[in-house]
């Protein structure tokens, strides 16, 4: 509630002790900095004040002598005396409690929140001795479910308002309300309209008594049991900030932590529950090999067999013949190892994090990056990303927060989000037109809006089924008609930014250095001779299996079956390839088709650092021991190097990360020491003192000159690097990208839908499936379509039907929805039972379906 | 030194030659145990037969040693284990720690624990000092229920649960002698024990 533009404090009395603080601060969070804590029950500081539970009334003397008032309401005003703890203020305080005691349950002993529950602490220190109630307290039926994952019991409601405070206002879903009135109001929600919120988690966690219990959590632990260690979501790439709770080796529960700079506290329902999946039978606990008598199954072995047959599968490849998919799940240190293990040990390029699902690395890392505060706090935020509620959803929270104020969205998308709603303007277009279409919106009045004012630009795939060449020729549009925007990556898996800053990209070196010859010789200095010929990217080193060119690929925790968007490249990929070796948590579909597995740590398993969508470096936490005799994934990659006769000189996780701060340009300084003092984790690259250039920068590569704003503090600081030491190699400068040129677009087929395929946040990927409260929740394996289109086709919602392209046909539900813009059909990509990347295929610009009944 | 020496050296002997015999033929014979006796514990029954215990670990949170092991879990809707939503569906207490303090009953907000008088084992094995719900909650008559392991004498399992019934549940002094506790399977809702206050003033003689 901080006045960002206020400069001189004002004074207040509290307690009889002067202090200053900023105008606009409410009194109870005035008191609260001068040590004074004021009970209360409805006030949240991140939603605005309501001031329905009067807990929190104290005296306050504006000039016409003291009076009870709701500090929760009143901002602070020059003069203002404030006493919370007179007389008349204890009695208040003690009378309301004892009111909202009467027909309280105390029902504690069973109660999820007893021991942490502000109702029990504010009772036992501002709430009378004993109650003069002796009636019968009012009875509800309870618990009662209001979705899968919360439970309601009313008897226990102090009807603080903050839950359906939270739902109308932050989460955008009123679905729960206050009904009835007098003694019999309560916390409901409509028949038959459950409370079905990616957000609902957070009502629990602001509910201030145990009203609201989360299935997941409820009964399983009691609060003194806990132990706990902060860290960071990496469900997602917005890492949001979290309180990872064990008891006995088992991870019960994750708290959402308030941090400013992302997730103001809330979490989303996949991230907080997520820890079910990581405590799930499923986890792989011990290695397992190809069996040489039946081919078709694996077998559990020890450590020593599988490495030693991954190595062999390694070492039969040469440098070209090998690929590297996956990283994006790892934290920061791991990533690092592969990335280094790729280089040196393998001696190839070929390595990507992502799976032909996201965006041209360098692409991503030369834009100038802008944060979430910059996007929610932005004057336009141009959307050019996929359905951010579904893949993003805390970043969806924060925007939709921003849209309630003074920023605009704008959207451009082939098929409305949920963010469309919230916009100022929603612009569609036809997959394929994308970039055509963004000329033609920032050519025009929108277009010098943003111009006008700061814009970030958001940026991701917004369908699957569509090439991401049209992403990156649109980027281009952007830039070129944005020249003073920042950009956010909507780059979905958790660590995927971090993943792609260690290197996990071909081409590009830990650092967002480019492997070009530019940077051989301080590669050389801390790596030693790599190879510098760009490697494949993963829909290249898919083809490159397919047609038999690639001996092995590594997949470290990539599940390409699923992910990659062209399933049949997939399968022909591992069909043409000599030995697959996959680590990871669990036995994927593609795992399944692995020569060797190694399991491998998940998350609160292993500590290290992630990056999140911003650049945004912060802690994890280790918590528990994995399953069976689990690995770190950098011990694995050090023990096959190992096996083949290098040593990668990676001893443990804080070495590893000083390692990565002297190689990596854009991680220099970062220290282990920054990233825990604070909460809010450490932007990179950090920005540099500045220091006058000398002429050598000129020498480097002419790329360089188009460096933007960000990369050129890293050049200053190359610039630093370079006149302290004479000797060693410079640093080397950020990867370049220039945008290709808009293609026509593709010609329009009047008999086929142009398919949109997005992901959706409960899909059939093992963060879902693998979450038994979360399984239940994924479906819509319908395909959409405009109601007048499946009438011209003759097709009644609600039926099965052939959905044909040139890959294949699969049988799909389809279901009429108005939303949907004509001429395009839209799909989950990854649902249980179906799957989208069935009938893509990469090499096309956009998905032609066909729709034929059955 | 004369032999007068040696006979004198023998007077205390002599003296208490004919006095009470003060030893006991331990364990063939066991003397009584004082009421409040502090031994292992039972987990008590409703009258219907219903268990007492709702799993809240407040025994668990509140034990010095931390030797109990407590999980609750919801309650089957058809066949509740306990009265209301959760019920205890772990209980484990390591006699091999347990320092028999009676905090835990002191916790107990449903008088599900108490203990016995019962303390001669010999475990031949450290998980047979791992007690658990079978090994605690007690039988259909509402006794502790034997195990291979425990000495057991003659009125060794009564009042399992008397100590606690001398104060009032909300330890107030007007509800001294007040029943506030359900009634117990196998012994229905006893009366309390006569109050603090009343044995108070002999005790202070003693
Ligand atoms: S359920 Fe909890 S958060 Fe919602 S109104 Fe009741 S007490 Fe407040
Ligand atoms: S939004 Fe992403 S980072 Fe935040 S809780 Fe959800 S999954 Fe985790
Ligand atoms: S008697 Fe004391 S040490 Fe033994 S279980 Fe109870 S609280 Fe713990
Ligand atoms: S014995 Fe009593 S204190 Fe312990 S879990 Fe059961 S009900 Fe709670
Ligand atoms: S906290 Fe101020 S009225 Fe509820």
């Amino acid at each position: 509630m901080s006045n960002e533009t206020a400069s001189e404090g004002v004074m207040v009395t509290i307690n009889g002790m002067e202090i200053s603080v900023q105008p606009g601060d409410l009194v109870i969070d005035a008191a609260e900095r001068a040590g004074a804590h004021i009970p209360r029950f409805c006030y949240h500081p991140r939603m605005s004040s309501v001031g329905v539970c009067r807990q929190c009334l104290v005296d306050i003397d504006t000039g016409r002598g003291p009076g009870l008032q709701p500090s929760c309401m009143v901002p602070v005003s020059e003069g203002m005396v404030v006493d919370t703890e007179s007389e008349g203020v204890k009695r208040v305080q003690e009378g309301i409690l004892e009111l909202l005691l009467i027909n309280h349950p105390l029902d504690c002993p069973v109660c999820d929140k007893g021991g942490e529950c502000p109702l029990q602490d504010q009772t036992l220190t501002f709430g009378p001795v004993e109650s003069r109630f002796i009636e019968e307290k009012r009875h509800y039926e309870k618990p009662i479910a209001i979705s899968d994952l919360v439970y309601l019991d009313r008897e226990r409601c102090v009807l603080c308002d903050r839950c359906t405070r939270f739902a109308r206002e932050v989460a955008g879903d009123p679905l729960i309300h206050f009904m009835q009135r007098g003694n019999q109001t309560q916390v409901l929600t409509f028949p038959d309209d459950p409370f079905n919120s990616y957000f609902s988690g957070n009502t629990v966690q602001i509910c201030p008594v145990g009203a609201l219990t989360a299935k997941p959590y409820r009964f399983r632990a009691r609060p003194w049991d806990l132990s706990e260690v902060e860290s960071t979501c990496t469900t997602c790439s917005v890492g949001c900030r979290i309180n990872v709770q064990s008891s006995r080796g088992e991870l019960l529960r994750y708290q959402g932590v308030d941090i400013d700079s992302v997730n103001h506290g809330w979490l989303c329902d996949k991230g907080r529950f997520g820890f079910e999946a990581v405590n799930s039978d499923e986890r792989l606990g011990t290695p397992f090999v190809r069996s040489d008598s039946n081919p078709d199954e694996l077998v559990g072995t020890d450590w020593n067999t599988a490495l030693e047959a991954a190595a062999s599968a390694l070492k039969a490849a040469s440098g070209s013949s090998v690929g590297v998919i996956g990283g994006a799940r790892l934290s920061n240190e791991n990533a690092y190892a592969w990335s280094k293990f790729a280089r040196t040990v393998l001696s190839t390029d070929n390595v990507d994090a992502q799976l032909g699902d996201g965006l041209c690395a360098e692409m991503v890392m030369s834009l100038p990056r802008a944060t979430i505060d910059d996007a929610a706090t932005a004057d336009h935020v141009l959307l050019l990303a996929p359905d951010l509620k579904e893949e993003l959803p805390v970043l969806y929270l924060r925007l939709r927060g921003a849209s309630q104020g003074s920023t605009k969205l704008i959207e451009l998308a082939p098929a409305p989000t949920g963010l469309t709603r919230y916009t100022s303007a929603a612009h569609g277009y036809r997959p394929g037109e994308m970039g055509q279409a963004l000329d033609e919106l920032l050519g025009g009045a929108t277009g010098d809006a943003m111009r006008s004012g700061r814009t970030v630009v958001v940026i991701g795939r917004p369908s699957l089924a569509d090439s991401p060449g049209e992403v990156e020729a649109a980027v281009g549009v952007a830039q070129r008609l944005l020249p003073e925007a920042t950009f956010l990556p909507a780059l979905r898996r958790g660590n995927v930014l971090g993943a792609l800053d260690m290197g996990l990209a071909p081409g590009v070196l830990p650092g967002r250095i480019a492997n070009d010859g530019s940077s051989q010789a301080w590669i050389d200095t801390h790596w030693g001779s790599i190879p510098t010929e760009r490697g494949m990217d993963t829909i290249a080193m898919l083809e490159a299996a397919a047609s038999g060119r690639l001996h092995t690929l590594l997949l470290i925790g990539a599940d390409p079956l699923a992910d990659v968007p062209d399933r049949d490249l997939v399968e022909r990929a591992f069909a043409g390839v000599a030995k697959i070796v996959a680590v990871d948590t669990f036995a994927t579909a593609s795992v399944k088709r692995a020569d060797v597995v190694l399991p491998t740590t998940a998350f609160a398993e292993s500590g290290g650092t992630t990056t999140n969508l911003e650049g945004r470096i912060s802690t994890l936490g280790r918590m528990v021991t994995g399953p069976g005799t689990v690995r770190d994934d950098w011990t694995i990659a050090a023990e096959l190097a190992w096996r083949l006769d290098a040593d990668l000189g990676l001893e443990s996780l804080p070495g590893i990360w000083a390692e990565i701060e002297a190689v990596a340009p854009s991680h220099a300084r970062c220290s282990p020491s920054m990233l825990s003092a604070d909460s809010e984790g450490v932007l990179v690259p950090l920005p540099v003192v500045a220091v006058p250039e000398p002429d050598e920068i000129a020498d480097d590569d002419a790329d360089t000159s188009e460096a933007d704003t960000s990369e050129a503090e890293v050049d200053e600081e190359q610039a630093e690097g370079a006149a302290a030491v004479v000797e060693a190699p410079s640093v080397p400068a950020s990867v370049s990208w220039s945008a290709p040129a808009l293609v026509d677009p593709p010609a329009v087929d009047g008999y086929a839908l142009r398919l949109v395929a997005r992901r959706r946040l409960y899909d059939a990927a093992v963060h879902t499936s693998q979450a038994s409260s979360l399984a239940a929740l994924a479906d819509d394996s319908t395909l959409r379509v405009h109601p007048a289109e499946l009438g011209s086709l003759g097709v009644e919602s609600g039926s099965r039907i052939n959905v044909t392209t040139a890959r294949a046909t699969i049988v799909l539900q389809v279901t009429a929805d108005e939303s949907v813009p004509r001429g395009v059909a839209s799909m989950g990509f990854n649902q249980p039972g179906i799957s989208a990347a069935e009938l893509i295929d990469h090499r096309e610009p956009v998905t032609e379906i066909r729709i034929e009944t059955r | 030194m004369g032999m007068l020496d040696y006979v004198r050296g023998f007077k205390v002997t002599f003296e208490r030659l004919f006095d009470e015999r003060v030893t006991t033929e331990y364990p063939k014979e066991k003397r009584p145990k004082p009421e409040r006796f502090h031994g292992r514990h039972v987990l008590n029954r409703h009258e219907d037969g219903m268990e007492k215990c709702i799993g809240c670990e407040l025994c668990a949170g509140v034990c010095p040693a931390k030797c109990i092991y407590v999980r609750g879990s919801d309650n089957p809707v058809e066949d509740p284990v306990s009265p209301g939503e959760r019920f205890g569906f772990v209980y484990e207490i390591n006699y091999l720690r347990c320092i028999h303090c009676d905090m835990c009953v002191e916790a107990c907000p449903t008088q599900a624990i108490t203990e016995s008088k019962l303390f001669e084992f010999s475990f031949t094995n450290r998980s047979d000092a791992i007690y658990t719900k079978s090994e605690l909650v007690v039988d259909d008559e509402g006794k502790p229920r034997k195990q291979p392991w425990e000495l057991w004498h003659e009125g060794d399992d009564l009042n399992t649960s008397g100590w606690m019934r001398a104060t009032s549940s909300a330890g107030r002094v007007e509800y001294e002698g007040v029943v506030g506790w359900s009634g117990e399977l196998g012994h229905g809702v006893r009366s309390p024990e006569v109050g603090q206050s009343a044995t108070a003033s002999s005790e202070e003689g003693a």
